[in-house]
């Protein structure tokens, strides 16, 4: 679906991270990880077209950019005072397809109606958004995801606000995306989610990045080489037996 | 008591205010929503040394006044979003010096000119004396309101509830932005003759404002902002009728805040004094 050759990302006069290569194929979870400042923000924004590539290439299989994008970036913006229902919201989902004075089909509501099934919202789905907690607004937000029903979506720190109940069950819903044959890519920091779940990861860090096989790109080694972990971690996680993810450097 | 309906100055007062009302209240809902209820106030006294300088030109017409007010009130409103986005600064810390430097240096163009420009009249509007040029001016700033509302409307929520996700769907969603700004220096100055400088912008807020106490949706919140603004707008006609000396503005934005304090104490997202007694 996407093949970046030797990219280069930033944005304003700032090159944030070069030289990075990686693809993604349709019905695959690519997860990206790194330190704070090393680029996964602006390698999301990159991939959605809002920044435009410093150097190298970012090339789709199709001719172009897949539209819409599914997407579901972290809410520091968002406003929950907006007046409006958690039904309304998710159909918001549906709005990139319609030209100007489209009303909404009868087949978005469906759409829309059926996610908020899915993510277990039916009974307040007429609450106003001030009133939900951010678990639920969460869902909310992967039930716009849905009437997105793009073939590409990004997620950025999707589980950053949310209790673990609630991230085993939205996780369950982006290994169903996966299932259909769309592509993921998630932000993520939790390390042992991308380890169950994503097979290839993009570690970015230190001006660059690595990608390859998830088993591959999470050793400490690697980790403390980009930068994501400070030294003393490493070792400590490499010399406890119960983090089955550090396995050896 | 309803003898003033029979003056063709009160008839063409009536049809400036409900028309009037028509196209502010969704503004004002998304002034208020967009968390900018002080840059409308800013932008309509940024647009007063532009219209003041225009009557100094070219003296009492519409088109002219007009124009003046768009360009001061335009120039200030694009330039502290540009300024937002090449410094360090926030919008509303350049909006806000820019508006006093405007103003200020307005006034200062107008004394050395020496020409005495009625203050008054700009403060506080005089919707009695309303001709048609300024009648025409309020209808078709309306009608393009209601229009370019319509197409920008999606986006514009979008852009409101949830920005990260609306740069991620267009890559145009300052575009919007633009388009709604203008739209509300547009109405301000369509507002200025009829209601003054310091009070059009009142029939833009308040109304807003006093509908988010009632309702949790964005269309009920539009319809019953129009409704308070075009009901607030008729009564406080009817009162500067009634009561000499009392200037048309002030006597419609005193009534906009009557209804705003109701809605405070009763509004369900206001106080809710009658749900908290039972």
């Amino acid at each position: 679906m996407l093949q970046a050759r030797n990219l280069a990302i930033g944005y304003g006069a700032e090159t944030v991270a070069r030289d990075l290569n990686f693809d993604l194929a349709p019905g695959e979870i690519l997860a990206v990880i790194g330190h704070n400042g090393s680029g996964k923000s602006t390698l999301v924004k990159t991939i959605l077209g809002v920044e435009t590539p410093r150097d190298g290439a970012l090339q789709w299989t199709a001719k172009a950019a897949p539209k819409p994008m599914g997407y579901l970036g972290q809410l520091t913006e968002f406003d929950r005072r907006f007046p409006m229902r958690v039904g309304d919201l998710v159909e918001t989902g549906g709005w990139s397809t319609l030209g100007f004075f489209d009303a909404a089909g009868q087949s978005a509501r469906m759409r829309a109606s059926a996610a908020i099934d899915e993510v277990g919202l039916r009974e307040i789905a007429q609450l106003p958004l001030h009133k939900l907690s951010a678990g639920q607004l969460q869902r909310a937000l992967f039930a716009r995801t849905m009437v997105q029903n793009a073939q590409l979506i990004i997620l950025d720190e999707p589980f950053a606000a949310v209790d673990q109940n609630t991230e085993a069950d939205l996780l369950q819903h982006v290994l169903t995306w996966a299932g259909e044959g769309r592509a993921v890519i998630m932000v993520l920091h939790n390390l042992s989610t991308v380890l169950q779940h994503c097979a290839r990861t993009l570690l970015l860090g230190r001006g660059t990045g690595r990608f390859g096989p998830t088993e591959q790109i999470l050793n400490t080694q690697a980790l403390v080489d980009m930068g994501y972990l400070a030294a003393n971690q490493a070792q400590w996680l490499a010399g406890s037996p119960s983090n089955g993810w550090a396995k050896d450097v | 008591m309803f003898e003033f309906l029979e003056f063709e100055f009160m008839r063409k007062a009536i049809v400036a205010v409900l028309i009037l009302s028509l196209g502010m209240a969704p503004l004002g809902c998304f002034l208020v929503l967009r968390r900018l209820s002080l840059a409308g106030e800013a932008l309509s006294h940024a647009a007063i040394p532009g219209i003041a300088v225009a009557y100094a030109l070219a003296g009492l017409s519409v088109m002219s006044m007009t124009l003046g007010g768009l360009i001061a009130g335009l120039s200030v409103a694009l330039l502290s979003t540009v300024l937002a986005r090449l410094t360090l600064l926030r919008e509303d810390a350049n909006m806000a010096t820019l508006y006093l430097l405007a103003l200020a240096g307005g006034i200062f163009l107008l004394s050395v000119r020496g020409t005495a420009v009625n203050l008054e009249s700009f403060l506080f509007g005089n919707i009695l004396g309303l001709r048609t040029g300024t009648l025409i001016l309020i209808g078709c700033t309306t009608t393009l309101t209601l229009l370019a509302m319509a197409v920008i409307l999606r986006p514009l929520i979008l852009l409101t509830v949830d920005p990260v996700f609306a740069r991620s769907q267009s890559k145009r969603t300052w575009l919007i932005s633009a388009v709604f700004m203008v739209l509300v220096v547009l109405n301000l100055i369509a507002g200025f003759r009829a209601l003054g400088t310091l009070m059009a912008v009142g029939l833009m807020i308040v109304p807003a404002t006093s509908a988010r106490y009632w309702v949790n949706a964005l269309t009920p919140m539009l319809v019953l902002a129009f409704c308070f603004g075009a009901g607030s707008s008729l009564l406080g006609l009817a009162l500067s009728y009634w009561l000499p000396n009392v200037p048309s503005g002030p006597s419609i934005v005193l009534v906009c805040g009557g209804v705003f304090v109701v809605s405070l104490l009763f509004g369900r997202n206001g106080l809710n004094l009658l749900a908290r007694r039972s």
